[in-house]
């Protein structure tokens, strides 16, 4: 179900996109940061929903407050002459491998649970 | 929690999200450029910046040396009177080159594009060309005035050296490597007599200006003051031959 659902958000989200308007380039760098910190904040909601773990407050304060963070850091390195949104850039990243690791092995779980679960019946079959 | 407000709330973030995707996508490509050349350019900018300021100080720098020169230059000559021959040469030299400021009488000259003049209040056979002020113009007027023997001549704020290029770029004069533009203020010194009346002589190239529609103000005046030429002299190629 919530799969169906990031498609069709996905697929809304496109067409909207297709009619937006474009940015001026210099806001670009910000808009950059703060979609990597929406990924984030996506693969994350994805991983603890599997665990059972979603919580609606901390998903949608991390999807909006990590973004504008970033935002905000990207602005306060250029003002101080500091590349700060790389380490941002390098937190959101790295934290998306890790709930991708959490989400692969989620499904790897059960699809090896499955086979096994397969195999059995088919021995008790055979019984 | 139920299930299907999570799935709402997916739906809705994945939109967002692949909206600001699509508005990102659209302005780098727009911008023919990917996101991280942006620090390329920032870099570029800091040090053209951080350059233009090295330049300001190195060009102080020179102004604060050029006196130190001149005043050691003076106390060295003081008691010889070899030297002060030389130091007052070095001088008119100088004054020659169009490296010092000056002043002295002698007569300002105005040139302005005719600006009442449009494309739809011109005649049919008129040429809307012949009411602005040209490059061409500028080298009559210089050289009407050297004939008259104008010994400094600037062209807003431009001196007029030895070294001096007039030539058109487009919609501005560019003299010196800076651009000037309209209204153009010329000023010579000299003789203000020989020098007003050899310019206003009947026949005369500004007479012609103003006969073809641009407005030219000529007037005499006292203790004219023209800076000195800003730049620096470089010369590679020539020696004197001795």
């Amino acid at each position: 179900m919530i799969f169906i659902a990031i498609i069709l958000g996905c697929v809304i989200g496109l067409v909207l996109g297709n009619f937006a308007p474009i940015i001026s380039y210099t806001y670009s760098s910000y808009l950059a940061i703060a979609i990597v910190a929406a990924l984030d904040s996506v693969f994350g909601g994805v991983a603890s929903s599997l665990n059972k773990k979603f919580d609606m407050g901390i998903f949608i304060s991390g999807f909006f407050g990590n973004a504008i963070l970033a935002i905000l850091l990207a602005y306060l390195g250029q003002r101080l002459n500091v590349d700060i949104y790389l380490v941002a850039i390098f937190v959101f990243v790295s934290r998306m491998f890790n709930n991708l690791a959490i989400i692969r092995r989620y499904y790897l779980d059960k699809f090896r649970k499955r086979k096994i679960k397969e195999a059995e019946m088919a021995e008790n079959n055979t019984k | 929690m139920k299930n299907w407000k999570i799935a709402l709330t997916f739906g809705c973030v994945c939109c967002i999200l692949t909206l600001a995707i699509c508005i990102q996508f659209k302005t780098i490509d727009d911008t023919n450029s990917t996101v991280s050349q942006t620090l390329i350019g920032n870099e570029l900018r800091d040090q053209v910046l951080k350059w233009k300021e090295k330049y300001d100080k190195a060009t102080k720098e020179l102004e604060t040396s050029e006196q130190k020169l001149e005043s050691i230059r003076l106390e060295s000559t003081q008691n010889d009177e070899n030297s002060i021959h030389k130091e007052e040469e070095i001088k008119l030299d100088n004054i020659l080159l169009g490296l010092t400021d000056v002043t002295g009488d002698g007569i300002v000259i105005t040139l302005k594009d005719n600006n009442n003049v449009k494309r739809s209040n011109i005649g049919p056979l008129d040429n809307i060309e012949l009411y602005l002020v040209h490059a061409g113009d500028l080298v009559e007027v210089v050289n009407a005035l050297r004939n008259a023997g104008a010994e400094a001549i600037s062209i807003n704020g431009q001196r007029i050296t030895n070294y001096t290029a007039i030539y058109c770029a487009g919609n501005v004069v560019v003299i010196n490597g800076e651009k000037i533009s309209s209204p153009i203020e010329i000023k010579a010194i000299g003789s203000p007599e020989l020098l007003y009346g050899s310019i206003m002589i009947p026949g005369g190239y500004l007479e012609l200006l103003e006969e073809t529609g641009v407005i030219v103000n000529v007037k005499k005046q006292e203790n004219i003051k023209i800076n000195k030429y800003d730049g620096i002299i470089n010369t590679q190629y020539i020696t004197s031959e001795e």
